[in-house]
């Protein structure tokens, strides 16, 4: 028992001098990078922003698998750095089966100007239209009964 | 309740699509046209009741109100639906153009179901604690079945949908109650001012 011991204590002590790779496998740190990054706002069309969403990354090397998948943070932002020009695609969806995709342009890596998408019209001004259209399409079909 | 582009599977948006259309047919053909306006008004109501938030702990869901339009509308409660989905997708973006088909005929079967179940029962009751709880189980069961249809819907695409889909069932049973409440409230003042006005 005693020699079973004394050989298991020697192997021990040849891994750790001869190998210490293998024992010491991953060493960690971290610098901070130069890389500039795409941030974006996830957002309902009611203002609510997109809290805690999943978050899907598709570059535009491969469409089918996410190249880097995470959630939106509390004010529904969201961040990669894109490492190819094309077109780069971000999901983000809920729960409740809301998806929102924002499809970047990226022609530069070294220079990403990404353009902001036009404002919309005030919400109010939808809704009026919306219901302006509703009751046109009522009148329509009533003329033709 | 929407349900967004780019989630179902094409099967599944063509089931609703069919679904959806025959709907719009049949009501298109049995909407009398005195009841035109009443059902661009309910249409409109709908449209926009999905700008109305209702916080629900962290998250947030908004009114549907899928049991008035089917106790008012009747049969014509799915062209309605359509219409008012169909520019809640382009004005909102809420859902969207390929999955109009299925979002319609989600709400639209919700709203046409509580009217065939308990329509006639509403519009023959004459004690208002009747008229109220009937009302209140009309909007919550519109709710439920809307939400389950969702998760039927999602759970058909792909089952890893099925656990979302729980999700979404349970956290509409508050939207229920809330739909129920103004259901039954709504139809008590209808029965009183204008009880023409149910199907």
């Amino acid at each position: 028992m005693k020699v079973k011991n004394f050989l298991i204590g020697l192997a021990c002590v040849g891994l750790i001098t001869f190998c210490p790779n293998i024992i010491y496998a991953h060493g960690v740190g971290f610098r901070q990078s130069s890389f500039r990054s795409i941030a974006l706002e996830f957002f309902y069309s009611t203002g609510e922003k997109m809290s805690y969403r999943e978050a899907k990354v598709f570059s535009p090397k491969d469409e089918k698998f996410a190249v880097q998948t995470g959630r939106t943070d509390e004010e529904g932002r969201f961040a990669f750095i894109p490492d190819c020009a094309g077109e780069w695609r971000v999901i983000v969806r809920d729960e409740e089966g809301h998806q929102c995709e924002a499809k970047i342009d990226v022609k530069d890596v070294n220079n990403l100007d990404v353009k902001t998408p036009e404002p919309e019209e005030p919400l109010y001004i939808r809704a009026l239209l919306g219901v302006s259209i509703i009751f046109n399409i009522a009148m329509l079909i009533y003329r033709r009964k | 309740m929407h349900i967004s582009e780019g989630i179902l599977s094409g099967s599944v948006l063509i089931a609703g699509w069919a679904g959806s259309l025959t709907g719009i047919a049949y009501g298109l053909k049995r909407t009398e046209s005195e009841k035109i306006v009443r059902t661009a008004l309910i249409s409109s109501a709908f449209f926009l009741a999905s700008l109305v938030n209702v916080k629900i702990g962290p998250s947030s869901t908004h009114l549907t109100f899928l049991a008035p339009m089917g106790l008012i509308l009747g049969c014509s409660v799915f062209p309605a639906v359509f219409v008012a989905l169909l520019l809640q997708a382009l004005l909102f973006h809420f859902g969207g153009l390929l999955v109009l088909g299925a979002n319609t005929f989600i709400m639209g079967i919700s709203a046409l179901s509580v009217y065939i179940l308990l329509g006639k029962f509403i519009r023959e009751s004459e004690k208002k604690f009747l008229t109220f709880t009937l009302s209140f189980i009309a909007g919550a069961l519109a709710v439920m079945l809307g939400t389950f249809l969702v998760g039927l819907f999602l759970g058909l695409t792909d089952g890893n949908f099925l656990t979302a889909a729980k999700i979404i069932i349970v956290a509409h049973v508050p939207l229920a109650v809330i739909e129920g409440s103004v259901t039954g409230f709504l139809v008590l003042w209808l029965k009183k001012s204008a009880p023409e006005f149910l199907a």
